[in-house]
């Protein structure tokens, strides 16, 4: 029989996840493969390719016209344009990570100002790196990015334990707005995570990363939904970082 | 925002501008896609106010997730369908526990002749995809399509089909391998 998938068995289950048939909480597991792993998320793209033009079958149906409307009011297009209202308001969470620790905030300006007076205009930098601290003030991940590879290492130092069907979802918030999902992040594991070029060019000194609990297979909605327990500013990263982007050279 | 979107931009086009928060690109992504992928939320979902929820949901998503589109990973079309194919699973799989079965469904699903990509709407990828489904094996072909059109899991449909579970995923599965081969070629 003409089996090519048995040098390869995994692939199988991202046609099964395309194709629908797995139950919620396989679909979660490959969701959450594909997050994290780039290699994943091509092979599930390539299944898309294969088998979604099977929905051209389906023939158009008018939805109704106020649909729109709710989409731009979930979205809150129709509110003021202040970049401050809205979701910030309601994370009150958030509140402790700018005013409740002082010496780290301290910190940070410090690395701020300093980047922002001696960095010059070009070439961007080619590494940045995060502390990302918990609410327990214990350093939770630390996270080196490397910008020419458009990748993030995020590597547990001392996480507070998630509790089962939980997971931690890691956020880039540019200054004034909204979170962007980087990708689902383990408590054991150091992960990589592709970067899409829209988000390296947010990555920046203004910007922060942050760390939510989530449901598994990662924020149903596209922003945190559940406790953010970490944060960290975003800076020029230690040299002792970049080991972990550069690896020493293995002779083969 | 810029309005800068014109007639002419391809849905790639748009849905990276709405990566952008372009949102005149984002109104005219909709205009374009949604009663497309309406009438696959109403398909999969068989209930039109949910179908209604499915697709607000999904293009929520897609404002908040088109910042992550990669249009070297395929076209816009398929990352949409994908969004919210995906959303209308998730929901069935939310109400999985209600969900009656109809044995007779899987004798009901439909095959491609009389539907619209029967005309000239269909893609070459369309085209591709349904004469490698018709190589199958009739019994793997109509699987694979009650599997599609119904976003049932493994369990459901052999219970619809009144085949064994393990026969049911083991036609799902060869026909997924002659497929992937078929497409390859």
């Amino acid at each position: 029989m003409n089996t090519p998938a048995d040098d390869d068995p995994g692939d199988l289950r991202y046609a099964e996840y395309v194709l629908g048939v797995l139950d919620a909480d396989a679909r979660a597991a490959v969701e959450r493969e594909v997050t994290a792993d780039p290699h994943a998320a091509a092979a599930e793209a390539h299944w898309r390719r294969r088998l979604l033009p099977l929905a051209e079958e389906i023939g158009p149906e008018t939805p109704p016209p106020q649909l729109w409307a709710r989409i731009r009011a979930a979205l809150e297009f129709d509110a003021p344009a202040d970049t401050r209202g809205g979701w910030w308001e309601n994370l009150r969470l958030w509140h402790w990570l700018t005013f409740g620790s002082g010496a780290l905030l301290a910190a940070a300006c410090a690395a701020l100002v300093v980047l922002a007076t001696h960095r010059p205009p070009t070439p961007p930098i080619p590494y940045m790196a995060a502390t990302i601290m918990q609410t327990d003030g214990q350093v939770g991940w630390t996270a080196t990015m490397d910008i020419g590879k458009a990748r993030m290492i995020v590597v547990p130092a001392a996480p507070q334990p998630v509790r089962a069907g939980r997971t931690p979802e890691l956020w880039l918030i540019p200054p004034g707005a909204r979170p962007i999902a980087v990708g689902l992040i383990s408590t054991r594991a150091p992960m990589t995570l592709a970067l899409s070029a829209s988000l390296v060019a947010r990555l920046g000194p203004t910007a922060r990363l942050a760390v939510s609990i989530e449901p598994r297979g990662g924020s149903p909605t596209g922003q945190p939904t559940g406790a953010v327990v970490a944060t960290g500013a975003i800076g020029a990263a230690p040299a002792s970082a970049l080991r972990l982007v550069r690896p020493p050279q293995r002779s083969a | 925002m810029n309005d800068t979107s014109t007639e002419t931009d391809t849905l790639e086009q748009l849905l990276v501008r709405t990566g952008m928060r372009d949102r005149a690109a984002f109104a005219r992504l909709y205009q374009q896609t949604a009663p497309r992928l309406f009438g696959l939320c109403v398909r999969l979902l068989q209930e039109r106010s949910e179908a209604e929820d499915v697709l607000q949901e999904a293009f929520v998503s897609v404002w908040r997730r088109a910042n992550h589109y990669n249009p070297s990973l395929g076209g816009a079309n398929t990352w949409l369908t994908a969004v919210v194919r995906n959303r209308a699973i998730d929901r069935l799989r939310q109400r999985r526990e209600t969900t009656n079965v109809d044995p007779l469904e899987f004798e009901r699903v439909p095959d491609a002749s009389g539907g619209p990509a029967a005309h000239a709407m269909a893609s070459a990828d369309y085209l591709r995809l349904e004469r490698c489904l018709e190589q199958l094996d009739s019994k793997y072909s109509r699987a694979v399509r009650a599997a599609f059109f119904t976003g049932a899991t493994y369990k459901e449909l052999a219970e619809r089909g009144q085949v064994p579970l393990a026969t049911l995923k083991s036609w799902i599965r060869r026909a997924l391998l002659q497929l992937r081969t078929c497409l390859e070629t």
